[in-house]
């Protein structure tokens, strides 16, 4: 490893870039204010994902068994239920069990006066993919022992819908956010390469390859990118820090459990992109002479 | 060394920068290329070191044919064409010594090699002294040998010279003229574009006028004009 030639490129590098601090700045600042708002997304996505998931996840099918299909009938569905793969568990609550618990539920309310038990025997079924519960849910309720299945139907469609449209508008709106952010940086480097035409020239002059003359641009582009986005996660560590403890007290049915390193490293890598691209772009427009 | 055959320049707003030209250079040889600014000098040379390709005919520079070289090869041809500009072309942030080592660095040559290359350079055009200043505290003729230090530095086979007193007074121009005829004494082959009358008649060496993108006349120990002073008469 020849570290003169290190040390060389770095200061190239570096001085370049601190020569043109306003520039770079500017650069910086976009890529900043677009991946807060990236960020914000992403955030407000992966909550909304988890809450949804989470929702999901509880989505119960009630299996109404008809009135003459006894404990031992009900254990036979129980087999079939537990053999199909898609079913995560099926729990077995016969009448008796059902009208104690609305008991419990209805405390305040005399039952005293039911003389017989007007409940029917009774799986509950959970799922192991949401996607999944309609046709599971119509699948069961085919079967001759069953009187009906039923299920949030609305709710579950309403939440696998909003996640499809989110999973969609996300990325269309990544792809926004990135090539605006690109363009920015695109500009930036331009500038950068027209303040270093001289220098540019020479490098051609006396014979410096293209690749060679590449390279400190796109280390440049990718440092804007990278800056970026840190100073982006700045802004959004310092938002969730602030914002976040406020919305739980307010929204207690949500849980806000993002993982931030995650973010942070797509975040990072999203900024080190775009700048890499950004920077390849428009320095190779200037050199293909 | 170079050789030109039926080169006809043509750039795109159709302004006709040489028209058939045939020219050979001899390796380790001194030659004027002169004739009014306008007249093809510095296309000319372009065409050497592939700043600009010919509309027409061959250019072969050591053997290699210019014209027809790929993109990626030009790097390489570069880096055995040294090419020395009337501005200096200096980079005003960077040291002497910088500057000097930059076409060394750029090119990725071993830092080992820089440090044992830039000095030779520095000082066979005598700027040892000067190397940790900046061209804005040097002469124009001092710029101009920090330049030619550039040019040198990888041991090109072949140097370019153009317009190189275009910018100095008579003292500082003679001092460059005899560094060029120094560096050609060591067996680099130099071409210097002029339209400096004095220079060239004290020279006395090979003179090639160019006159509207044609070889107007050719001549070994030859003046600006053919005939001391005289105007010179259409060929054929």
């Amino acid at each position: 490893m020849d570290w003169g030639r290190l040390r060389f490129f770095l200061g190239e590098v570096l001085t370049n870039f601190t020569r043109n601090a306003g520039m770079q700045f500017t650069a910086i600042g976009t890529v900043a204010v677009t991946i807060v708002l990236l960020g914000a997304f992403l955030y407000v996505r992966e909550t909304i994902q988890t809450f949804g998931t989470g929702v999901l996840s509880q989505i119960e099918i009630a299996v109404y068994l008809k009135d003459d299909v006894d404990d031992a009938k009900a254990k036979e569905l129980a087999s079939k239920l537990a053999g199909d793969s898609r079913v995560a568990s099926a729990s077995y609550v016969p009448k008796r069990e059902g009208l104690k618990r609305m008991k419990a539920v209805l405390k305040d309310i005399d039952t005293s006066l039911l003389t017989t038990n007007p409940l029917p025997n009774m799986y509950k079924v959970r799922v192991k993919d949401p996607d999944s519960v309609q046709n599971v849910a119509a699948w069961i309720a085919k079967d001759p022992r069953v009187a009906k299945a039923d299920y949030a139907a609305d709710t579950v469609q309403k939440l696998l819908k909003t996640a499809a449209v989110l999973g969609r508008a996300g990325i269309a709106l990544i792809a926004l956010l990135s090539i605006s952010a690109a363009i920015v940086i695109a500009n930036t480097i331009r500038l950068t390469v027209f303040a270093r035409r001289r220098e540019i020239a020479i490098m051609q002059l006396v014979g410096a390859t293209n690749m060679y003359i590449r390279m400190p641009f796109i280390a440049e582009g990718m440092l804007a990118g990278v800056l970026g986005a840190a100073v982006a996660i700045g802004v959004l560590a310092l938002a969730e820090h602030q914002v976040v403890p406020k919305l739980a007290a307010t929204l207690a049915f949500v849980t806000f459990r993002v993982n931030e390193s995650t973010l942070s490293v797509e975040l990072l890598a999203v900024g080190a992109a775009v700048g890499l691209i950004a920077s390849w772009v428009s320095v190779g427009r200037y050199l293909r002479t | 060394m170079i050789r030109l055959h039926g080169v006809s320049l043509v750039y795109p707003n159709g302004t006709r920068a040489l028209d058939d030209v045939d020219l050979e250079i001899e390796k380790g040889s001194f030659v004027f290329l002169v004739g009014h600014s306008g007249t093809g000098k510095s296309s000319l040379l372009k065409l050497l070191y592939r700043e600009e390709l010919p509309s027409g005919g061959e250019v072969v520079v050591d053997g290699v044919r210019v014209d027809t070289l790929r993109r990626g090869k030009v790097p390489k041809l570069r880096r055995n064409i040294g090419v020395v500009f009337q501005d200096f072309k200096l980079l005003s942030h960077k040291t002497v010594w910088e500057n000097v080592a930059f076409a060394l660095q750029v090119t990725g040559t071993r830092t080992r090699d820089v440090m044992r290359m830039v000095p030779r350079a520095l000082d066979l055009v005598g700027l040892s002294h000067k190397s940790r200043m900046f061209p804005s505290e040097l002469s124009g003729g001092e710029q101009q040998r920090a330049a030619i230090a550039r040019a040198l530095v990888g041991n090109p086979k072949l140097l370019l010279c153009d317009e190189p007193t275009g910018n100095l007074d008579p003292s500082n121009t003679t001092e460059i003229m005899e560094l060029l005829q120094r560096i050609n004494l060591k067996g680099t082959t130099v071409v210097v574009a002029t339209h400096n009358q004095a220079v060239v008649d004290r020279m006395r060496r090979r003179v090639v006028r160019l006159e509207h993108g044609r070889i107007l006349h050719d001549d070994e120990r030859g003046y600006y004009f053919r005939g001391l002073g005289q105007t010179a008469v259409l060929p054929g």
